[in-house]
């Protein structure tokens, strides 16, 4: 394989993605861009399959009205992100949500659940001082992603589909960006696609932990790649775990899947191999507390068990009545039924899970980063959620800011120019990408279940210093390991095997930053939990951390928070406004 | 499941099978049992799958000859004695070995006018809609369409015309119809008439019977043909 082998094309703008954030993304290129603009949309599997987006369960927050604004929207999001949030994103998604909730139902035909009234109907989730949350069922990401996937197979962009890119190709003078190298994975072959602009949404995803929630192809290969790129990273540490998990056994793809937080809302107890409630033990809502302090319950009730064979907790519904569960949970039944467990009647068993990502790409308010010609937006964007992401603010983030990338590269576009790419970095990214094919075959598999151990030992839910350390140095050891594991090469074509060990790659790599980013922060705030620094520090000087990659290796500092908008102990709700407008449950 | 080791017979291509024995385990779906013979057995085997829970449609498959979403499919539902063969998707092109090209379907989706036909813009505010409404229940029950293409290859008409457009493209036209919101009438009765539209279909039923969704694309191809016969005549032809 040599540079001559890699297939060059060209287009006007392109987005990696097709998530909220690059669907909706080409679509606002489409309607800004200048006639004869030439949009490409590439993604890793099926345009609007992979990826996370499709598997939101919850819904969309936006303040509608009936006492909920958008200024209480955005209190709820930097109260929830521990005032981490950069609070110029968190602005525009909370003030954006507004109208890209009307362009769903509107433009996209998306149709979510109405009150008696015809009204859209609103629900609340842990964290939200309003009943905000917009929702089709308990299923609202498929509505969401079907209506948006039709839209943008119907507009006529070119697609790219199981393309995956392994390696953003900077100019000589790295100012700007010129292409992407990506891997045809239907055929195996190289193909250089240059852009004048490039929005990447390839959507974070944390599934570096033994137990993890997001979609199997998705491996942190964007953010890996913004770091070779030389972009900054920021709130690396923050890794947010869904209290509920599936635990179905090692062999199983099912172990880590959601088992939804309606479960607990509605009232589910969480039982420990005992037999007994714990939840109480931590906090004074039980069950029904945030996401962080109920993962945060269950693992310290794992530890104290310390038993291979009995590894989680149970989730148990039974005492609501059995018939009560099936009809008011029936998707989460009939899974669980499928994978042998009896939700409605018996108990599962369950485990804190990796689910999202409030790390990602330096990025400001209109999706730009540092080096001209690249814009990300979605969950491979750090920012807007700080420390912790509400449940709901997720589909709002990449569907907002996803549009606005659009927007902003089709305005963009018009002034520029396609760019000369860095035939070294080319070279260089390329030999990266073919190094496991020379040589001997080896499994990839136990060390991507090294490194998922490490990670949910080391860098979990509970954290101290020592840990991660150690974390480190194990995850360097499986990074070293992995470049002595070759893959079979005579076919690449759809070689999972080649591109199992470049997702490990991916995943090792930013696993890294992760452990150096919490290091770094020697404080407990939101997802992020020290047990060695178990106080939050003073709002007032809140710092996020920033990590580089610096001679190969990261590199993290910290920066402080700017309070552009609000400052601790303040808020930006009129005088005497109450603190809820949530029911009492 | 008493069986220790499974008898895993993947069809690799039109005249090449190939058998593993993949140990057996308590909690195991067809998914599992596809990813333990390319992780463990055999690095070069091809296959689809994204979300794992059923939400995504990527990975469905013939299961002994049967289409399936596997990820979703416990292995101990279909194993004959401690035998299970499988292979890709019917009715598709064949990628490589388990992976079909989806892009048919999808194109007949489109072509079916899947897609949202507004007046409205942004700047409008959400018109407000009775989910009690008759109109509005037939178009919720085929909402939930996850694009899997099972009925796609459930289906016997699709198998023997490539031109129809098939039950899940037809489903989703009949719940744009029934959708207050949609202004593309027109247009999408216009589609499904055409040669490869719902006149086709002789309501076998496979599309119903194999949704793994439970939803009833047979009953809604009835719908369009009902309507499109209404149409017919109004328009005075």
């Amino acid at each position: 394989m040599k540079l001559s082998d890699i297939e060059r094309h060209d287009t006007d703008i392109l987005i990696l993605g097709t998530g909220g954030a690059g669907l909706f993304a080409a679509l606002h290129a489409q309607q800004r861009a200048p006639e004869g603009t030439k949009i490409t949309i590439a993604v890793k599997g099926l345009i609007g399959k992979c990826g996370c987006t499709r598997m939101v369960q919850g819904g969309y927050n936006v303040a509608l009205g009936g006492g909920d604004t958008v200024e209480r929207h955005f209190m709820d999001t930097i109260n929830g992100g521990k005032w981490l949030p950069n609070q110029d994103m968190a602005w525009r998604l909370c003030e954006q949500a507004v109208v890209r909730i009307r362009e769903l139902e509107n433009e996209v035909g998306c149709f979510f659940d109405r009150n008696a009234d015809g009204s859209l109907h609103q629900k609340a989730f842990a964290g939200q001082t309003a009943d905000r949350t917009v929702h089709k069922g308990d299923l609202t990401g498929i509505e969401i992603i079907n209506r948006l996937m039709e839209k943008v197979l119907a507009s006529g962009v070119e697609k790219l589909q199981e393309h995956r890119a392994v390696g953003l190709i900077p100019t000589k003078d790295k100012s700007a960006l010129a292409g992407v190298l990506m891997i045809d994975m239907r055929t195996g072959k190289f193909r250089l696609v240059r852009a004048k602009t490039v929005m990447m949404g390839t959507g974070g995803g944390p599934t570096m932990y033994k137990y993890h929630t997001p979609s199997g192809d998705k491996t942190m290969d964007g953010l890996a790649m913004a770091l070779r790129a030389g972009l900054s990273l920021r709130d690396m540490e923050m890794v947010q775990f869904h209290p509920t998990g599936l635990l179905a056994g090692d062999h199983t793809r099912m172990t880590g899947t959601v088992l939804e937080e309606g479960l607990r809302g509605a009232g589910g107890q969480l039982i420990s191999h005992a037999g007994q409630r714990f939840m109480f033990d931590y906090d004074e809502r039980g069950e029904r507390a945030t996401r962080d302090v109920v993962s945060r319950g269950i693992y310290a009730e794992m530890r104290k068990n310390n038993n291979p064979e009995q590894e989680g907790v149970f989730i148990s519904m039974a005492h609501l009545g059995p018939d009560n569960v099936r009809k008011k949970f029936k998707g989460m039944v009939n899974r669980c039924a499928d994978s042998g467990f009896d939700l409605a009647a018996g108990k599962v068993e369950v485990v804190p899970t990796a689910h999202y990502f409030m790390g990602g790409v330096v990025v400001d308010v209109d999706t730009r980063t540092a080096m001209e010609g690249l814009y990300v937006a979605g969950e491979d964007a750090g920012g807007a959620h700080g420390s912790n992401r509400l449940g709901g603010n997720g589909v709002a983030n990449s569907t907002v800011y996803g549009g606005i990338a659009g927007d902003t590269m089709g305005r963009d576009v018009a002034g520029m120019s396609l760019r000369e790419p860095d035939e070294e970095v080319l070279s260089a990214e390329l030999e990266r990408t073919i190094y496991p094919l020379s040589r001997k075959p080896d499994l990839v598999l136990p060390l991507r279940k090294q490194l998922q151990d490490i990670m949910w030992e080391d860098v979990g839910v509970m954290r101290t210093e020592a840990g991660m350390k150690r974390g480190l140095k194990g995850i360097a050891k499986v990074s070293d390991a992995l470049m002595d594991v070759g893959v079979e090469s005579s076919n690449l074509a759809f070689n999972l095997t080649w591109h199992d060990w470049l997702n490990l790659r991916s995943l090792c790599d930013v696993s890294e930053v992760i452990a150096k980013a919490g290091i770094a922060r020697e404080n407990s705030r939101g997802a992020h939990f020290r047990e060695d620094f178990p106080e939050p520090g003073a709002m007032e000087d809140s710092e996020f951390t920033v990590a580089t990659l610096q001679n190969g290796s990261a590199v993290v500092k910290n920066e402080p928070v700017q309070f552009t908008i609000v400052r601790p102990g303040e808020t930006v709700l009129p005088e005497g406004a109450p603190e809820t407008l949530v029911a009492a449950q | 499941m008493t069986a220790e080791v499974l008898k895993v017979a993947i069809q690799r291509d039109a005249d090449r099978v190939d058998t593993f024995d993949v140990p057996a385990y308590e909690n195991q779906t067809v998914l599992d049992v596809v990813s333990w013979v390319q992780q463990n057995a055999d690095p070069t085997l091809s296959y689809r799958f994204a979300c794992r829970v059923g939400m995504c449609g990527s990975c469905a498959m013939m299961v002994n000859g049967v289409p399936r979403w596997t990820c979703r499919t416990h292995i101990s539902k279909v194993l004959d004695g401690n035998a299970v063969t499988i292979g890709p998707l019917r009715n598709l092109p064949v990628i490589k070995d388990l992976a079909v090209d989806m892009d048919p379907f999808f194109d007949k989706w489109i072509a079916a006018e899947g897609v949202h036909h507004g007046a409205l813009t942004r700047d409008d505010e959400i018109a407000p809609i009775d989910e009690t409404s008759a109109t509005r229940v037939e178009a919720n029950a085929g909402i939930e369409c996850i694009n899997c293409s099972v009925c796609y290859a459930a289906c016997d008409t699709v198998a023997g015309n490539v031109d129809y457009l098939g039950p899940a493209a037809l489903q989703r036209a009949w719940t744009l119809l029934n959708d207050a919101k949609d202004e593309g009438r027109t247009a999408i009765l216009d589609a499904v008439s055409g040669k490869g539209g719902c006149h086709n279909c002789h309501s076998m039923g496979s599309c119903t019977a194999y949704c793994p969704n439970d939803l009833d694309p047979m009953s809604a191809i009835a719908g369009l043909k009902r309507e499109t016969a209404k149409n017919f005549f109004k328009r005075g032809h």
